[in-house]
């Protein structure tokens, strides 16, 4: 009986932890414009990070290796701009907002990004 | 930002895995009805957060284990992490350790082993899947002005 309690009990972090795994990185649709920030010519990645998030200092380094002349890789630590975390509802970090040179916001990505999701999604904007 | 990586990542995940695996034992002690146990076993298990939370991660017991048994055996990460965040999950974990132990003393039933169980799945999400709920709390802390950045 205690065994099936502590089994139930592993296999429902298991379920909660592929659950979450499989929420990270994807794309999802966001409206909404930029501003105060520094925008690339072609584009922007933007990440919002705080200071103690493990995730960021790898996501850091797929954006940085992304950005080129005119994409532009900016990273903000949210405790200094409160108005895009109400406005975007940030409720993890990293979370990575992709603003064509306009900035407005074509698309954004919950949790450490793949380089590959956010390629592709460099080559719908303009 | 800030940039001060400097332990290897596979320690905190390690003391994770531990602290999942005592963590089971404390609810199969306390479902099992060796109640004392459990809230022994339990109450050292805080000790070590304790540890972990205010002297840093690389004090922590399983840490020193880590260093000393495991790494060496280990070929060299491909990156560091900031020790700050586990730092910050051990600290989280003493604190629903002191409240499951208060409540249990309390007299409220079950306080024991669902208190380890919350433990427990944040301990397992760290160590299994890299989830870092350290993180998550830090950033709903800062969203409620709770904290400042340094």
């Amino acid at each position: 009986m205690v065994a099936l309690a502590l089994a139930g009990l592993v296999a429902l972090a298991t379920l909660l932890g592929m659950l979450w795994r499989a929420s990270q990185g994807r794309v999802r649709l966001a409206a909404g414009a930029v501003t105060g920030v520094e925008l690339g010519g072609r584009a922007t990645l933007l990440q919002l990070s705080t200071e103690v998030c493990a995730p960021c200092r790898a996501t850091a380094r797929v954006l940085g290796a992304l950005s080129t002349h005119d994409v532009r890789h900016v990273e903000v630590d949210i405790a200094h701009r409160p108005d895009l975390v109400d406005r975007f509802n940030v409720l993890q970090t990293p979370t990575t907002l992709i603003l064509d040179r306009d900035g407005v916001v074509r698309a954004r990505i919950g949790g450490a990004v793949r380089r590959d999701v956010v390629a592709a999604e460099l080559e719908k904007v303009a | 930002m800030i940039q001060r990586p400097g332990i290897d990542p596979r320690g905190p995940r390690f003391s994770a895995g531990i602290t999942a695996v005592v963590l089971l034992v404390v609810i199969g002690l306390a479902l099992g009805g060796l109640t004392f146990a459990a809230t022994i076993l339990f109450a050292l298990q805080g000790l070590v957060f304790a540890i972990g939370a205010f002297a840093g991660v690389q004090r922590h017991p399983c840490g020193i284990v880590f260093k000393r048994l495991v790494r060496p055996r280990l070929k060299p990460p491909l990156e560091l992490e900031d020790p700050r965040p586990p730092t910050f999950a051990q600290g989280v974990g003493l604190l629903v350790t002191v409240v499951g132990l208060a409540l249990h003393l309390l007299g409220v039933p079950l306080a024991l082993p669902i208190a380890a169980a919350a433990a427990f799945v944040a301990a397992f999400l760290n160590s299994v899947f890299d989830y870092c709920l350290g993180c998550q709390l830090y950033l709903l802390l800062t969203r409620a002005r709770l904290i400042r950045s340094t």
